[in-house]
């Protein structure tokens, strides 16, 4: 089985490798439709499904609980950004996306390995901290996938404001399904979020003391959903969406990867 | 070897290209006229707005024939048109090849890398096909010259972005919108260039809304462009708050939207993209406009610099796509160099052929007069076969020897001396292969297909064998 993880692994950086590859170049060629355009999408899926496998089998080789496992954790919201990502791409025209989607599924892949694997074997974490675990995962999957959405939006928004070489980023996906793409991933993921904020308090409230990196992450997951929030309700009422939405929606990001990263500091000072 | 003859919008104004245009109705009476000439063997016509070229080829495939060949066709051309006489050009050989191939790459074109002259060498193909009037020399040429065409497409960005005002507009309002299908889009003022970016837009499924101060005049533009007509002084914020698109073309002395007019209407759009394109001079739009968050605006000049810049990059990737068509020109030179040596082997296999068939003939008459026929024709075949394969080194080391640069000289050295040596008439192997009847079997149903003649194709010994088993 470690063997079969072993390969699944490598199978992963392979195939996001060449996806990263095959989409950076799509981008980058001027000239008109090419046919490697179209093998992106489909290394990046193949790439996703050993990213899964890889997960599964080493959760069993390491006989680690998955929903403990930062390693876990970090797969989990990168296959959740990578799905979200291939349902969405060819309905919304935002393939190019892969051009940034590809090579964070592969830094996330490469970064499982660096961190530590979390609770000993034979302790199974109650059902509220695996919805906890779950919900927040999968929030923070779309999430970043709606950053990646609202960066694109941005650069497109740039360039066509200031109309210099406005037509030379024609291969990039039109402004308007950006912005919708952004919009329903944070409406998809804000209920998730939510869910991770309040069983968060929860959890933090039965803890006998509350240390500092879980004090920050707590605050920043606050933080993130209040920005969310922020955007989904300012764009109903207000009207915000395009530049101020995109905005937000990269400041909620910010406070996600700031989240991810203290897991993976907090792992790291404890191996 | 091929000629081109011809003029274009670099030699010729449109007053004198317009006397030379050849329209379809004409066209199979010219080309028969052409290849009615003593030296024309194949021809064909591209005739498009900016230029009337004949490509043709010689009955005889010598260097010798070329000018009179070209002359020819030139007294065909005047005959019909005698002012385009001083605006005439004249390529033979490898730089035919390349002129031929430069233009159906769109690197000769008024625009360049407009995609249509590619079309439109296809069509004048197709025509002259229809008529009988390729053969194996155009068939290869021209089949050459539309794969290079393709490659310049593919390996080089000369096709890229957009080289009109309207176009522009449409591409900007594709990466704004994405899908136009459906969009509104309102069109203020009737100029000439806000009505094509107007129509472009509704061809592409955007619906439109015609604005105006007269009445009248807008009924009736809503009308031919399929629109629902409003009043421009009563329905300009409706309209703002409704359309994605608004295009403006009036002659107005000030701005016909100004900045308050869109701010009043932002919370009915509700933070919805709105693009102005504003074709007007003086200016219809405030230009404070372009500063609203989800507002973008567009002007004459804008869209202006964005034309030039596609057509500047185009310029840059010309240069790459120039050295394309020399690469492959110059395949072409020594494919055609190979084929040379074709006229020379197949004279020389029909005279060993004949002496063996008569001396098989003889015997077949007088020793071996008791053989079957199925015998008969076994020692037919086998001789057929010992011929292939004693011609194979020769064949091959012949082709390769013409189709190396270097060695050229080498190569017709030998062709000579084999052609002395066996006194074989060379130039009438090449006259029967390039007559109307040839030129007949030769014309193939379409390009892929298209085969060179090639009468020693079969001396690969591997042939012979599967003939003889």
């Amino acid at each position: 089985m470690q063997t079969l993880a072993f390969i699944a692994f490598l199978l992963g950086i392979v195939s996001y490798t060449a996806s990263a590859t095959l989409f950076f170049a799509d981008v980058a060629r001027q000239s008109g439709a090419s046919a490697i355009g179209g093998f992106g999408p489909k290394a990046f899926a193949v790439g996703t499904f050993a990213h899964a496998t890889h997960l599964v089998l080493a959760s069993f080789v390491t006989h680690t609980c998955p929903v403990e496992s930062l390693p876990f954790a970090l797969g989990l919201s990168a296959l959740m950004t990578n799905i979200a990502y291939l349902l969405m791409r060819e309905r919304a025209g935002i393939t190019a996306m892969g051009v940034v989607v590809a090579p964070l599924a592969l830094m996330f892949l490469l970064g499982e390995q660096f961190v530590g694997h979390g609770a000993p074997p034979g302790q199974s974490p109650s059902l509220l901290l695996a919805l906890h675990v779950t919900t927040n995962v999968l929030g923070a999957g779309l999430f970043i996938l709606a950053g990646v959405a609202s960066a694109f939006y941005l650069i497109q928004e740039h360039r066509l404001k200031n109309k210099r070489r406005a037509l030379s980023g024609r291969k990039l996906p039109p402004l308007d399904a950006l912005d919708a793409t952004q919009h329903r991933l944070l409406v998809i993921g804000f209920p998730l979020q939510t869910f991770g904020v309040v069983s968060g308090s929860f959890f933090l409230s039965t803890m006998a003391t509350v240390g500092v990196s879980e004090f920050l992450s707590s605050a920043l997951a606050f933080a993130t959903w209040s920005i969310t929030g922020g955007v989904l309700v300012t764009r109903a009422t207000l009207g915000w969406r395009g530049r101020r939405a995109a905005v937000g929606s990269l400041l909620g990001v910010a406070c996600v990867l700031l989240v991810l990263a203290l897991y993976v500091f907090r792992a790291g000072a404890g191996a | 070897m091929i000629v081109v003859l011809g003029l274009s919008h670099r030699t010729a104004p449109i007053e004198v290209r317009e006397h030379a245009a050849m329209p379809g109705e004409l066209l199979g009476e010219v080309l028969a006229e052409l290849v009615a000439q003593p030296n024309v063997g194949e021809a064909l016509i591209v005739s498009t707005c900016n230029r009337v070229e004949i490509v043709a080829a010689g009955r005889d495939s010598s260097v010798e024939v070329l000018p009179l060949v070209l002359d020819e066709l030139e007294a065909v051309l005047l005959k019909r048109a005698p002012m385009v006489r001083n605006y005439l050009y004249r390529h033979a050989g490898n730089d035919a090849v390349v002129h031929l191939f430069r233009v159906a790459s769109s690197l000769d074109s008024l625009v360049l890398g407009e995609p249509q002259i590619l079309g439109q060498v296809k069509t004048g193909f197709e025509q002259a096909k229809q008529n009988g009037t390729v053969g194996s020399h155009l068939n290869r040429v021209v089949a050459h010259a539309l794969r290079t065409a393709k490659r310049v497409r593919n390996e080089t960005a000369i096709g890229q972005g957009q080289v009109s005002v309207p176009s522009v507009a449409i591409d900007l309002a594709r990466q704004i919108f994405g899908e136009l299908k459906g969009r509104r889009v309102a069109l203020i003022g009737s100029g000439q260039m806000g009505e094509s970016v107007a129509k472009l837009l509704g061809q592409a499924g955007a619906e439109l809304v015609v604005l105006g101060r007269n009445s009248e005049r807008v009924a009736a533009l809503a009308i031919q462009m399929n629109a629902v007509p409003r009043d421009l002084a009563s329905q300009l914020k409706q309209t703002l708050s409704e359309v994605d698109v608004v295009v403006t073309a009036t002659s107005a002395s000030g701005y016909v939207v100004d900045e308050d007019a869109v701010a009043q209407v932002r919370k009915q759009r509700k933070g919805r993209s709105l693009f102005f394109i504003d074709l007007a001079v003086p200016r219809d739009v405030d230009p404070r406009i372009g500063d609203i968050d989800n507002t973008f605006l567009y002007n004459v000049d804008d869209l202006s610099q964005i034309v030039a810049e596609t057509l500047s990059s185009r310029e840059v990737e010309g240069e790459r796509a120039e050295a394309i068509v020399r690469d492959e020109a110059s395949n072409h030179e020594r494919a055609l160099s190979a084929e040379q040596v074709t006229p020379t082997l197949v004279a020389l296999r029909k005279q060993f052929s004949g002496v063996l068939v008569a001396e098989l003939q003889k015997s077949l008459r007088t020793r071996l007069k008791h053989l079957a026929d199925d015998d008969r024709e076994a020692l037919n075949v086998m001789l057929d076969s010992a011929l292939n394969k004693a011609f194979h080194p020769l064949t091959r080391r012949l082709r390769t020897l013409a189709s190396s640069e270097r060695a050229q000289a080498d190569s017709d050295l030998h062709l000579s001396v084999l052609a002395a040596l066996f006194e074989l008439d060379v130039h009438a192997q090449s006259r029967a292969s390039l007559s109307p009847a040839a030129l007949k079997s030769s014309n193939q149903p379409s390009l892929p297909e298209a085969a060179p003649l090639d009468p020693v194709a079969s001396n690969d010994p591997n042939d012979s064998k599967k003939k003889v088993s």
